[in-house]
């Protein structure tokens, strides 16, 4: 069989079984073990488990439920309302400042927790009635939180870029770093826009008071004293430091990324337990049983993914997709769009761990021979499934959004998030622009990269 | 169609509590479907604890080298053994909630006897691939046992250890699809 048949008949295989219904993991694994059986000697068949166990047993892939863990222990207590109050106290004279303050408090408790629709969860469900109840339209509001929830997979410590390091064999240390440029692009780029979209409903609600008298929220002013906002910090600090402390203890040179997990977890636990008083054991349960649920379905996907790119690299399908796509000699930029718009296409169906295990081998040989670092690939792709997390059909964070505010309908929601797509795009045009955007922190912390 | 989360919510948890082995556990099948809910019980109570185990081994690990200058040769092994157990051990827990999730773009415009089918098709698939990975696993652990394999490092602890832990996780995760498999026909349609 020649080699494009065979690619050919891998590839439909593949989505005929995941579009079949069956589990992403089960799937993968299925349709390796078959085409072992059918395409690889005999004897290969033999180790198949150890290959997943060798795979699966790296510290780095199995720092992941550790950092689920920690993430799941601040989601589940009151962190993420506290540090809203706090950020709307101290913002409220800045115009727009609510708007503002929901977007860096999604920011620091995605940085904290590590998870886009947690954070959406969290903060949407203390910031979207305060937005509305402040005159914001629910769309606006919505948006807001949806976007800002998809920050969580770009800011350390990100799952996601565990896993591209993993697979990229690139140092995670310099991808955790070169998330935080774009991340705080992302952040002003969202800002921005959440004052100027603040701007323009003042005034309709302004000349709509002037026109007919009708008074809206957006026209009454809140008014904190500095001893409301001294208050609010003592709940809040303990967090940001814990943030903080886990990256100093990250490089520092203190811990290692495993290490820095494992500690961080403890300490998570640890906060809740003294600032929350969560520490029973029917306290601690559903934050260890959330976890326990989403680190097996991902470890999962994980394992299997690893085995059938073992297969796809051994039956020389990946390399000679990345050989088929080099000989195209497409232009860099005609290349970055193509790969990019593939991984667009792929975020409609698949979480970002299948798609970066499964993608990475074919796409990254390509992208290397063009000359892209493939630490700034990695933030970029990783942008780009952030929109997935927010871009109809299937964008998850909206689905999120609709359970904690149901009655905003999904075509408001809807609307409310594209402008915030836009602003993702501008974000990757501009760090393709300017790749030092995404490399300065790295290269600042940890040297010039390779 | 059910997106990969990165997180589950309170409400996610609240049905993983309450459904135990999804709809099985009247009519013949119940005494095997609880018994099975018996199992998930204390895998899931063994991988909570074991996921806690990891993570403080690995702080203990940042201290004893940082404040006690002690080698550190143990420690990520010993996360690894508990962290691998916790997540094969409860795979079939995640299955008896149908928590591994798929695409099911096109469940929702089947018909429904014919989604009915493609349901069970997929949990056929399903149970021969992780009765397979469990058959393949046992060997494995079998080869490891009988010639006392270890891992590399200086530790070198037996690998028959999380060799016997996926064995375990995936024997259970087949049974508890054999499980599912089998309401199909006691029920009539899938459990869910």
């Amino acid at each position: 069989m020649s080699m494009l048949a065979l690619g050919l008949l891998f590839g439909g295989v593949t989505l005929l079984v995941m579009f079949s219904g069956m589990p992403i993991a089960f799937s993968l694994g299925f349709v390796a073990i078959g085409f072992m059986y059918f395409f690889m000697p005999g004897s290969s068949l033999d180790t198949v488990t150890q290959n997943v166990y060798e795979e699966m047993a790296s510290i780095t892939l199995l720092s992941i439920p550790l950092f689920i863990l920690k993430g799941a222990a601040i989601g589940k207590s009151d962190a993420g309302k506290d540090l809203y109050s706090a950020m709307h106290a101290w913002m409220q004279r800045i115009p727009g400042g609510l708007g503002i303050a929901n977007v860096f408090t999604c920011a620091l408790f995605a940085a904290m927790a590590g998870s886009s629709p947690a954070t959406c969860s969290a903060i949407g469900s203390a910031g979207i009635p305060e937005m509305r109840k402040r005159g914001y339209s629910p769309g606006f509001a919505a948006g807001i939180i949806a976007a800002g929830g998809t920050l969580g997979i770009l800011l350390p410590p990100s799952i996601t870029m565990i896993l591209y390091a993993v697979a990229a064999e690139q140092s995670l240390g310099r991808l955790f770093l070169a998330g935080i440029g774009p991340g705080l692009l992302l952040v002003a780029l969202f800002s921005l826009y959440a004052a100027f979209r603040f701007r323009k409903e003042y005034r309709a609600a302004h000349a709509a008071y002037e026109q007919h008298g009708k008074r809206s929220a957006y026209l009454d002013e809140q008014i904190f004293t500095l001893r409301q906002k001294v208050e609010m910090l003592p709940r809040v600090l303990p967090f940001v430091i814990l943030l903080i402390g886990v990256m100093v203890a990250l490089y520092g040179g203190f811990a290692t990324p495993s290490e820095t997990a494992g500690l961080g977890a403890v300490l998570a636990l640890v906060l809740i337990a003294v600032v929350y008083g969560i520490w029973r054991p029917r306290d601690l349960q559903p934050i260890l049983l959330s976890t326990l649920r989403e680190s097996t379905m991902l470890m999962f996907i994980i394992g299997m993914s690893l085995l059938f790119s073992y297969v796809m690299s051994y039956l020389r399908i990946s390399q000679s997709a990345a050989e088929w796509i080099v000989a195209l000699h497409l232009s860099k930029w005609v290349l970055l769009a193509m790969v990019l718009l593939f991984v667009m296409v792929l975020g409609f169906f698949l979480p970002p761990v299948s798609i970066i295990l499964m993608t990475v081998p074919i796409i990254l040989p390509p992208l290397k021979v063009a000359g892209f670092d493939l630490v700034w690939f990695g933030i970029v792709m990783t942008i780009v499934m952030e929109m997935g997390l927010i871009h109809p059909p299937v964008g998850l964070n909206i689905f999120v959004i609709k359970n904690i505010a149901p009655d905003i309908p999904l075509a408001d929601v809807v609307w409310g998030v594209l402008p915030f797509v836009g602003l993702m795009f501008i974000a990757i045009f501009m760090i393709c622009a300017f790749p030092g955007i995404a490399t300065f922190f790295p290269d600042i912390v940890m040297g010039p990269g390779r | 169609m059910r997106r990969g989360g990165d997180f589950l919510t309170e409400a996610d948890v609240a049905v993983a509590q309450h459904q135990g082995t999804g709809g099985e556990s009247r009519g013949p099948l119940g005494p095997l479907a609880r018994l099975m809910a018996g199992v998930h019980r204390v895998t899931v109570v063994f991988g909570m604890i074991a996921l806690l185990v990891a993570a403080a081994i690995l702080t203990y690990s940042v201290f004893s080298r940082y404040f006690f200058k002690a080698a550190t040769d143990w420690q990520d092994e010993a996360a690894v053994f508990c962290i691998v157990g916790a997540v094969f051990l409860s795979g079939a827990y995640v299955q008896s909630c149908r928590g591994h999730i798929g695409i099911e773009a096109i469940a929702s415009i089947l018909p429904p006897a014919v989604n009915r089918a493609r349901a069970f098709i997929v949990d056929v698939l399903s149970f021969f691939f992780c009765s397979f990975f469990a058959w393949k696993s046992w060997t494995l652990w079998y080869e490891a046992w009988v010639d006392k394999m270890t891992s590399s490092s200086s530790w070198a602890p037996p690998l028959a250890i999380p060799y016997g832990l996926m064995s375990v996780g995936m024997s259970l995760l087949a049974l508890q699809l054999l499980l599912q498999l089998a309401s199909h026909f006691v029920s009539g349609g899938r459990q869910r």
